[in-house]
């Protein structure tokens, strides 16, 4: 298992066209119960638009430029969080209608840990031998997450990013506030 | 003095003043001038600066929405990268 993660992480992902985006279905009520969350929903233009904006951008304009190289490759990007003051504000089945879809031929779960009340996986989409899509659900007592993503992501790269972080480019945080 | 004295009185001819023929045409000129027009100074501008509101404001909107496009990427991708981390390291604490 761990030797199948790194590969993952070492190898840098290409992308070609996905035919059937992922939906992200059966989570509209939970915003209206969460105390924070983020929806976020960016096609190919609304990417384009952010990496032209993102160049040069940061501590010495690599900040910017590492991230406009990382979303250079995608065509669309969803993230769905929900972060709850109290537990049992979601159920597990609440993902059934997005695990379903992670299940047709195509997806492949390749991380999956689940306990009593959480849950994490990791899954991709293969066509042609080549990755073409990328899907994260983490399911937590008080915080819900669902990431998908088409097409080409270095997560390397990426995984580096969540390490740094990115501090010299202003983006306002979950609160709104300005970082 | 009878009402017929008085309005005799009251209607009476007098010659008017010496300068009233010259106040008059004073008067006149003054009153045929047509009102000032908006300068064209003034039209110039205004045209100018509708020009330049009509051809920043796509502008100014497109950056907007690369600046909120931009933010929004940034924080997906922080998202993304944290579960990433996160599930890697339950991985990890399992598999040790």
């Amino acid at each position: 298992m761990r030797k199948l993660f790194l590969m993952i992480l070492i190898s840098g992902w290409t992308a070609a066209q996905l035919p059937a985006q992922l939906r992200i279905t059966g989570l509209d009520g939970l915003a209206s119960k969460a105390k924070e969350s983020v929806d976020i929903t960016l096609d190919s233009s609304l990417l384009q638009m952010a990496g032209g904006f993102l160049a040069g951008k940061g501590k010495d304009g690599k900040d910017g430029d590492q991230i406009r190289a990382l979303l250079a490759g995608l065509k669309a990007i969803t993230v769905k969080n929900y972060e709850f003051k109290e537990t049992g504000q979601y159920r597990i089945e609440d993902l059934e209608p997005i695990r379903a879809q992670l299940r047709t031929p195509g997806w492949s779960k390749i991380v999956s840990d689940q306990s009593k009340d959480e849950l994490s996986e990791i899954y991709t989409r293969v066509e042609q031998g080549k990755v073409v899509g990328f899907a994260i659900i983490d399911a937590e007592p008080k915080e819900l997450t669902v990431v998908a993503i088409e097409g080409t992501i270095d997560l390397k790269d990426l995984s580096k990013l969540g390490a740094l972080g990115v501090p010299a480019i202003r983006i306002p945080d979950k609160k709104g506030k300005q970082e | 003095m009878n009402l017929d004295d008085e309005l005799r009185s009251a209607l009476r001819r007098d010659n008017p003043s010496p300068d009233f023929a010259r106040r008059v045409v004073a008067q006149a000129k003054f009153s045929a001038k047509p009102k000032k027009s908006m300068p064209r100074m003034m039209w110039a501008a205004a045209i100018a600066a509708i020009l330049a509101v009509g051809f920043t404001a796509p502008y100014e909107y497109r950056q907007m929405k690369a600046e909120r496009a931009a933010s929004d990427a940034v924080l997906a991708l922080r998202i993304t990268a944290e579960k990433l981390n996160m599930t890697r390291e339950k991985v990890l604490r399992i598999e040790n």
